[in-house]
């Protein structure tokens, strides 16, 4: 009863769990998120950075903030200082 | 010998139970909805006005224009060709359906009976009943015994002998013979009119013409000795036993929801049933009475044979959307049942099994329905990793 639909979209290779997701944050002055995905922020909870791989063609260089906004949602978001630009991600 | 019962028309026939008069005026079966628009059987008048059973519906009603279409009427076709056979059985006679009209039992066993060959087969027009205008023949092949049945005429019975059985079917027409409709005009359009000219030619020869089709026409068109005695045996049928509920409403009901709940019921008082002696459903049919005259019939078989009513409503359910007029009684009917459930219990579960079976075979389901790789399983690869998102993978499952 159930049909093999053949779908050509089916994932067929790995893929990466809790990839980043591009984020639009308006920092302040000193760098930390005032305003993320339009939203104010309200608390930044935490603040932390990851320096990694720099020994590669690919080093890591992020600057994260366990951000609570406004309406109560929790996000975290960094700041990728190889690429300058904001994502969001599950730390 | 082997003996063929032919009722020509059924479907037809079964359908004017409910109105007899119209069989003494130009009628035939209305095409199927959604199928090709050709007439199905048509009655004694209209056939003498030229109407045939396969023409299209425009040229059948400039034909005839006082030609009546009669609705199918499957459930009523089903019911009366169980009956058929049932009378039959308890005359005695082990029989071999073929399809809805045709019908094949060996005379041996009841020869004895009923005091030979004759009586048994006058027997057997009297179980199934002159209203049905049945026609019997009798050979020692089955083909033998249906082109003697399709010789004769209704209450008649034809007895072939087997010496005489090449003299009988040589002037006997093609048609006849179970091929596509495209074979007999390819078989005209080769000057071929008789099935004595078929089995004149060289086997080999029609083989290399029409295929595994024509090669197997070519042996039915053999006399039996010709082919040094090979027959196709008639295997009698176990008796069957009814197992179904129905339930008729006052009004007529479209709501799906209210027939999804009547299905519901229907489903618990079949499970119920002890006839079924403990073995799971195979294949179920949902039929109705339509409101409008008619019936619906639909059929489902499923992949694992079960009992939890769950699985078989989720089976059934979607088929009610067909419908195509309200209903005045809805019929559940089991058409065949599982020797046994395939699955051996245990008698004491080992912890998660069950939930581990149930989860592959939910995955199979998925994985059958959208494709390989849509199922996908977790991996870590650095736990460790201050890199969120180089800790694990998604990788697709295809085990």
């Amino acid at each position: 009863m159930v049909t093999d639909s053949g779908s050509a979209s089916a994932r067929r290779t790995a893929g990466r769990l809790n990839a980043p997701r591009p984020a639009l944050v308006e920092p302040r002055f000193d760098g930390s998120p005032k305003l993320v995905n339009r939203q104010l922020v309200a608390v930044v909870r935490e603040e932390w950075r990851v320096v990694d791989r720099w020994w590669t063609d690919e080093p890591v260089d992020r600057r994260y903030f366990d951000v609570v906004l406004e309406s109560g949602q929790n996000v975290c978001v960094y700041r990728d200082q190889e690429a300058s630009a904001w994502f969001t991600q599950n730390a | 010998m082997i003996a063929c019962v032919l009722i020509p028309g059924f479907e037809l026939r079964a359908a004017l139970r409910a109105q007899p008069r119209l069989a003494m005026s130009p009628a035939a079966l209305a095409p199927e909805a959604g199928e090709e628009q050709l007439i199905g059987p048509v009655t004694a008048a209209a056939d003498a006005v030229g109407v045939k059973p396969g023409m299209r519906l425009g040229e059948a009603l400039a034909t005839c224009p006082q030609l009546v279409l009669v609705d199918r009427d499957p459930a009523a076709v089903e019911r009366e060709w169980e009956g058929v056979l049932r009378r039959l059985e308890d005359a005695g006679f082990a029989v071999d359906p073929d399809e809805q009209g045709v019908v094949y039992f060996e005379t041996r066993g009841v020869e004895r009976l009923y005091g030979g060959v004759q009586p048994a087969l006058d027997r057997a027009l009297a179980a199934v009943g002159s209203g049905w205008d049945p026609r019997v023949g009798a050979a020692a092949r089955r083909f033998t015994a249906l082109a003697a049945a399709s010789v004769a005429r209704p209450g008649q019975i034809v007895l072939v002998q087997e010496q005489e059985e090449q003299e009988f079917l040589e002037p006997l027409p093609l048609s006849l013979l179970p091929l596509p409709a495209d074979r007999y005009a390819e078989l005209e359009g080769l000057g071929l009119r008789r099935l004595g000219e078929l089995a004149q030619l060289p086997g080999t020869a029609v083989a290399d013409r029409l295929g595994v089709d024509g090669r197997k026409a070519w042996r039915l068109a053999q006399s039996g000795r010709k082919l040094g005695g090979r027959k196709a045996r008639v295997r009698g049928r176990k008796p069957a036993f009814e197992l179904a509920e129905a339930m008729t409403f006052p009004d007529a009901v479209g709501n799906e929801l209210t027939l999804r709940r009547a299905l519901a019921s229907l489903l618990e008082r079949l499970l119920a049933r002890p006839e079924r002696a403990g073995r799971p459903y195979r294949k179920l049919a949902l039929s109705a009475r339509l409101v409008g005259g008619g019936s619906w019939r639909r059929a489902v078989t499923l992949r694992d044979a079960t009992t939890e009513a769950a699985r078989l409503r989720a089976a059934l359910g979607p088929k009610l959307q067909e419908l195509p007029a309200p209903v005045l009684e809805l019929r559940l009917e089991a058409v065949e049942l599982a020797d046994a459930s395939g699955q051996q219990l245990t008698l004491v579960e080992p912890a998660g099994t069950e939930a581990g079976t149930r989860l592959r075979e939910g995955l199979r389901q998925v994985r059958a329905s959208t494709g390989t790789g849509s199922v996908c399983a977790v991996v870590e690869v650095a736990p460790w990793s201050r890199i969120p998102e180089a800790r694990a993978l998604v990788v697709p499952r295809d085990d």
